[in-house]
This record gives structure tokens, C-alpha cells and sequence, in this order.
């Protein structure tokens, strides 16, 4: 027991004394909040802005509303063309113009057209044409409107629309919106903690390997203390990243709080933040994210834990024979998008009930509400079952660990494991 | 008293048997040589010695008792043949942390990590990393990690290869050192110059037997062809004695067997009689060397795959 706290020890602090941790546990929000704004700016800045021109045969477009729509939204642009058609539809790319559609001269405010064409010398996406063709139905609806007499008051009272919401009658805090998006926080933070430290353990073990210190320690302590300590050392380190996210989110919550709403970019996030906390059980889903972190961990890091004693220096062996493991997490990574759609679906809640998905649905399901979408009996057969799953992993990996861990020369398959992992 | 005592030892691989049957006994304060071509089953015997291995069968006794892998680790020092360490990890750092591994205190570690680093002129080397050192300088710190926790069994795999003559030498002092001290140490090689230069007692093992059990001595004069080396002052014209057969000559020394029978004697008083004056006379010993390969030779080189049905 002693020594596998020297090993935990050890693993632990080789890894938070590293730059790369420190530096990892600063960048990495960053990073992520970069990643996405910086695609959605990105995005937005190469969209293709069309310019195209309407050669109006019916003589129902007028110019006038037409520069207003454009005044609106001036990144596509619609300009009514006068002038000599047939010069112009060979010629129009070398005047400025992407594309032209023609209005046919039977084209009325009463039936219009089922579809019109904008003739291109070019090839654009599938959802290139939409906002011309929003414009092009605005247009339309203004030309229906004038000629049904309808004002603008008669107009606004026309466009009014409901909006339906979701209220949870057992949870009346509950807010489906915020629980969405820290659902989808939590299930992705899980998969890239897993993933992330889940090939550490793996790289660390072929590190230990390869480099033949495996021999000189298990001289001294027995393989499954080496492995072990290696796996509770390195989830540890996970553990302290996670937390240190968890006390700065606080840090800054407290301090802005207190500051007042001094910026509105500021005030709006802790606004964000103030609702998440009134309408989710934070500390439940804190707790809870701890323990499938630690579970979901040691559940998968014992299996990497077994892949990285079976390999050699090659990091090719490693990933063919990870992939049905890395399979899994993106697997359980797929099954979150409809578990978090509809959470109390079976779906949903047999996934969050089997031990490998578990770790990534049930944190994607556990802001919806405990009690009230996750009953406390499946919140409880979660746990259980990711207790006793991971234990399994961790006799099975430690099995064909002490066997790999040894084992020099070619790259052994997962039949031969199997055999290591289930021989007397 | 016998520090080690293996007892019918057997481990069998799918493919192989790697040690069959295998029984030996060290005694305390010997430096005991473990002789074997390559993959004769010298690593897997070590690795069940160290605990590494369970044994299909067989005992082990370690000073006398069973020997229990998770307590008895703190009395056996090994050097495997690979050297292992932690490349990025800092070289104080890591001795202190394999030191309690090994069941040390922290502050009784540091304080021997601190004598065998004088000793061996390391001192500056505390906070480097391994892979800052040479090859030969990582040897050095493996045979001080090896030895750090003053187990009384200390076994070492090949601890030579890669090291110039100075470090060979310091590394061979030390070994006498712990000897006289009352170590045990085993000492597993294929060369065997430096197995007649250190070791007392032997065994050879070769596809997984033992094939010779003895001190070097022994093993030397049981393979003995009964040669003499004679220098003589003059060569004498034709030499036909009843006594001997002469194999070589060698500028002023003949190369003779004597024949069963005959003692040395009889050579020397031959050559008295006739008159030639004798400079030297000895007896010429097979080399362990020329032991192993006599021994080793006609048995395939590498081992073969063979179905082990156990």
C-alpha cells in the first residue's frame, strides 16, 4: 500500500511540475472558447457574398422597395437590371454580377412562381441561394401586400407569432436552454478528459517499457501497484485540472459579482452564469462530474493501461490497437446528441446506465434535473454499474499488463491478449 | 549457510521451455556466475528469483524461507540486462524514489544516495537528468541504484557491457567490496574471461537445464585433457616416450598429453634422463571459455519453437 502511494506520488508530480500542465490547464479554456467563436468568425467572414440582378419581364418589382431591402442586409444584393437583356445575360460576370434571375412575364402577385432559377457561370453550395431567396420572397410580400391593402400596422399584427417553451411543472427553476448547453459542456469536457488522459496512461506505460524501468520496479512492487498507481497518479492530475477550471469559473463569477455591471459584455456573462446557478444544481452536477471523471477514467485508462503494455516503440501499434477503445468514447460522444434532445428517452437512459457511455450521457443528462428527468434509481444504478465495470477493466487490464509489460518483440493481437488476460 | 536455494525450478512458455528443472544453491557472500548462451533461460530463471515470475513449479528458499515476492524484495538488488530509468526524471530524484520502492525510508535513503554518490564521484550529478548521460555513466547509476538499498543478494545481468576499462574496474571493486561484506552476488554473463576473473562457483545452463554445477576450479579440472606445457633449454632430436604424446610444439615449449597411466613425473624424469635441462613445467587448464563452447557447440544456436503441451 505504501508504495503505491510513492508510485501515485511520483506520477502525480512529474506531471503538475511539467510546463506543458500549467500550461495546458491556462490555454486549454481558452483554446476552447477560441475554437469556438473563432469558427463561427470564421464562418461568417467566408460567407460568399452574391451580387445578382433580376431582369423583371412582369413589371411587378420596383426599385424603391427594393434598395430598402438592400439597405437592411447588404451583403447579398438584388438590383433590378434596365437595359438590353440578351447583351447582358452573356455578359454579366465581367460587369460585376454573379448571377441574374429572370421573372417571367407570367409571374403575378397572386401565384407567382413555384421556383426561379438564378443562372450563374459558376458552381455554389447548397445554401448559397437562401438569403437571395429570402429577399426575393420579401420582395414578393410586399408586392402582395400593396396589392391587398394591407398597411404596415396590419402587417405587424399579421407577422406576430407564439413562442412554445418547455416548463417542468416538478422543477419550476428548471430552464431546458441552460441545462442544453452545460449538458453539452459537460459531455464534451468528459470525452476530451478521457480521451486526453486516457492515451497518457497509455503512453506512460509504454514509456515505462520501453525504457526497461518496468523490469527494475517490478523487482519491487508488483505489476498491478505499478499500474495502478500509474492510473490513480495521472487521474489525479485530471482531477486537479478539472478543479482548478471549477475555482477560477467561481473566482471570476465572485469577482465580476462584485464589480458590478461594469462592461456589458461582462454583465451579460455573469448574467449567463447567475441563471445558470438559480436554474442548475451546480454543486450536484459538480459532484457528479467528479465522480464519472474518475470513474469514466479509471474504467478506460486500465484498458489503455493493458494497450500500452502490449505495444513496442511504435506508435502505429498503439493506435490499431486502441481504436475499438477510442470507438467507444466517440461512440458514447454520438449517443449524447439525442440523449440531450430528449433525456428521458430509453435511449438516454439505457445509455446512461451502461458503463462505458455512461460517464459522457448521464453528465449530459444530469443538468436536466435530479429527481426530476434523472430519477435518483438510475442516477444510483449509474454509479453502481460504473463501479463494478470499472473493476472489471482494471482485473482484466491488469492481466494482460503484467504479461505485455514483459513481453518484448512483435505486437501482440487481441486474441492473444485475450488468451493472457483469461489463462489461470 | 546458503543465502538462495532453487529447488527443481520450471517455467514453460507457450512455445518454449524456458527453464526446466533447474536446481542450484548459492552461498552467502559468493560470487556466483550464471553462464548460458543467449537464450538459454538465464533471464526468465533470474526473473523468478527476483519475483518478477511466478514458477510454474519448484521452490525457491531465500535464507532458508519461501521466498515472498512482496516482502523479501528488500533484500535482492537487480541490474537487468536492458538498463532501465526514467529519461526526463532527475537523477537524485529518481534513486531517492526507486530507494523506497525498495522499502527505504526517505531520509535513510537520501543519506546512502549521498555516501555512493561521493564514492563514486557523482556528487554534481543530483539534479541532472538520465538523458543527459553517457552510456557508461548510466551503468554507473544503475549499479548504485542496484545496490543502494544493501540487499543481501544482489543479482546482476551483463553489468559490464558498454563500460570502458576504468569504470569496469571501479564497478569490479565495488562487486569485491559487497563480497567481503558479505553480499551475495550472481553474476550472469556470457563472457566468460570475466567469469574466471571474479566468480568461485558456476553453473551453465543451456536450453533451459542446467548443464555444469561447480567451482571454477572443479569444472576446470573436469575438463582437463591431461596437457603439460614444457619449456626446455635445448629442443631435444626425437622424442618417443611411452609416457606422453606430443600435441604442439611452440618455439621452446612442447605441448604434450600425458597418457593414461603416467604421471607428470614420468614426463619430467623422460626429459632429465635424456639430458634436456627443464626451464618450466605446467599444467595446461581449459579456459571456460573453450568449457562453454565445447559444451554449447552441436546445440542449436538459437531455440527452437517447439509445442509445450505441460
Amino acid at each position: 500500500m505504501n508504495k503505491i502511494i510513492l508510485i501515485i506520488k511520483r506520477e502525480y508530480l512529474t506531471r503538475v511540475r511539467k510546463r506543458t500542465f500549467i500550461i495546458g490547464t491556462i490555454l486549454f479554456p481558452v483554446l476552447y472558447i477560441a475554437l469556438i467563436f473563432g469558427t463561427n468568425y470564421i464562418a461568417d467572414k467566408t460567407r460568399g457574398d452574391l451580387k445578382i440582378a433580376m431582369i423583371d419581364n412582369s413589371g411587378l418589382f420596383n426599385e424603391g422597395v427594393m434598395s430598402d431591402i438592400n439597405k437592411k442586409d447588404s451583403g447579398n444584393i438584388i438590383k433590378l437590371f434596365t437595359g438590353n437583356a440578351e447583351r447582358f445575360k452573356v455578359s454579366f460576370d465581367s460587369l460585376g454580377y454573379d448571377g441574374y434571375i429572370e421573372i417571367p412575364a407570367n409571374f403575378t402577385w397572386q401565384t407567382g412562381s413555384d421556383s426561379l432559377l438564378i443562372n450563374t457561370k459558376k458552381s455554389f453550395g447548397i445554401g448559397a441561394a437562401n438569403p437571395i431567396e429570402k429577399k426575393v420572397n420579401r420582395l414578393w410580400n410586399s408586392i402582395k401586400r400593396d396589392s391587398l391593402g394591407i398597411d404596415s400596422t396590419k402587417d405587424k399584427i399579421l407577422s406576430k407569432t407564439v413562442q412554445l417553451r418547455f416548463h417542468n411543472e416538478k422543477n419550476k427553476n428548471a430552464n431546458e436552454r441552460t441545462a442544453t448547453v452545460i449538458g453539452y459542456v459537460c459531455g464534451f469536457l468528459m470525452y476530451l478528459i478521457l480521451l486526453l488522459y486516457g492515451s497518457q496512461v497509455m503512453m506512460g506505460v509504454t514509456e515505462e517499457k520501453t525504457s526497461r524501468i518496468a523490469e527494475v520496479v517490478v523487482s519491487s512492487v508488483k505489476p498491478f501497484q505499478l499500474m495502478i498507481g500509474k492510473i490513480v497518479g495521472i487521474g489525479m492530475v485530471a482531477l486537479t485540472q478539472f478543479l482548478i477550471w471549477v475555482a477560477c469559473i467561481f473566482l471570476i463569477y465572485n469577482i465580476s459579482l462584485k464589480t458590478g455591471n461594469s462592461g456589458g459584455n461582462v454583465s451579460g456573462m455573469v448574467g449567463a452564469v447567475q441563471e445558470a446557478f438559480t436554474s442548475v444544481n451546480i454543486p450536484l452536477v459538480v459532484g457528479c462530474f467528479i465522480f464519472y471523471l474518475l470513474g469514466g477514467f479509471f474504467f478506460y485508462s486500465s484498458l489503455y493501461a493493458a494497450i500500452g503494455s502490449a505495444i513496442n516503440e511504435d506508435m502505429r501499434e498503439a493506435q490499431s490497437l486502441s481504436f475499438p477503445i477510442t470507438m467507444l468514447v466517440i461512440f458514447s460522444i454520438a449517443l449524447m446528441t439525442p440523449a440531450i434532445s430528449n433525456p428521458g428517452s430509453s435511449v438516454a437512459v439505457w445509455s446512461s446506465i451502461i458503463p462505458f457511455s455512461s460517464p459522457i450521457v448521464m453528465m449530459a443528462r444530469i443538468p436536466f434535473g435530479v429527481p426530476t428527468t434523472v430519477p435518483w434509481w438510475q442516477l444510483g444504478l449509474s454509479m453502481a454499474f460504473l463501479v463494478a465495470g470499472f473493476m472489471f477493466t482494471t482485473w482484466f487490464a491488469a492481466r494482460i499488463y503484467r504479461t505485455g509489460i514483459l513481453m518484448y518483440g512483435k505486437k501482440p493481437s487481441w486474441k492473444e491478449m485475450m488468451k493472457w488476460a483469461f489463462r489461470k | 549457510m546458503n543465502i538462495l536455494e532453487v529447488q527443481n525450478l520450471k517455467k514453460y512458455f507457450a512455445t518454449q521451455k524456458a527453464v526446466d528443472d533447474i536446481s542450484l544453491q548459492i552461498k552467502q557472500g559468493s560470487i556466483f556466475g550464471l553462464l548460458g548462451p543467449n537464450g538459454a533461460g538465464k533471464t526468465t530463471l533470474i526473473r523468478m528469483i527476483t519475483g518478477i515470475f511466478y514458477p510454474d513449479s519448484g521452490n525457491i528458499l531465500l535464507k532458508g524461507k519461501n521466498f515472498d515476492p512482496e516482502n523479501d524484495a528488500k533484500y535482492i538488488g537487480y541490474m537487468p540486462e536492458e538498463r532501465g530509468l526514467y529519461k526526463k526524471m532527475k537523477i537524485g530524484e529518481q534513486a531517492l524514489y526507486l530507494a523506497q520502492l525498495k522499502g527505504l525510508s526517505r531520509s535513510d535513503a537520501m543519506h546512502k544516495i549521498k555516501e555512493w554518490f561521493k564514492r563514486l564521484e557523482m556528487d554534481s550529478w543530483w539534479n541532472k537528468k538520465v538523458e543527459d548521460l553517457s552510456k557508461g555513466m548510466g551503468q554507473k547509476l544503475q549499479f548504485v541504484i542496484t545496490v543502494l538499498h544493501e540487499p543481501d543478494l544482489i543479482i546482476l545481468d551483463e553489468p559490464f557491457s558498454g563500460l570502458d576499462p576504468v569504470n569496469a574496474n571501479l564497478i569490479k571493486d565495488e562487486i569485491y567490496r559487497l563480497a567481503q561484506n558479505g553480499t551475495t552476488i550472481i553474476f550472469s554473463t556470457h563472457r566468460m574471461e570475466q567469469v574466471e576473473e571474479i566468480c568461485k562457483h558456476i553453473i551453465l545452463v543451456n536450453k533451459g537445464k542446467k548443464i555444469l554445477d561447480g567451482t571454477v576450479d572443479e569444472v576446470k579440472n573436469n575438463f582437463k585433457e591431461n596437457l603439460f606445457g614444457i619449456q626446455l633449454e635445448t629442443m631435444p632430436e626425437n622424442m618417443d616416450a611411452p609416457s606422453f604424446e606430443l600435441i604442439n610444439t611452440h618455439h621452446k615449449e612442447l605441448i604434450v598429453r600425458i597418457k593414461e597411466g603416467y604421471k607428470a613425473n614420468d614426463v619430467l624424469s623422460y626429459f632429465i634422463n635424456r639430458g634436456s635441462s627443464v626451464v618450466s613445467f605446467k599444467e595446461i587448464l581449459p579456459s571456460l571459455n573453450e568449457i562453454f563452447i565445447k559444451l554449447v557447440e552441436g546445440t542449436p544456436s538459437a531455440r527452437q519453437f517447439e509445442k509445450i503441451t505441460a
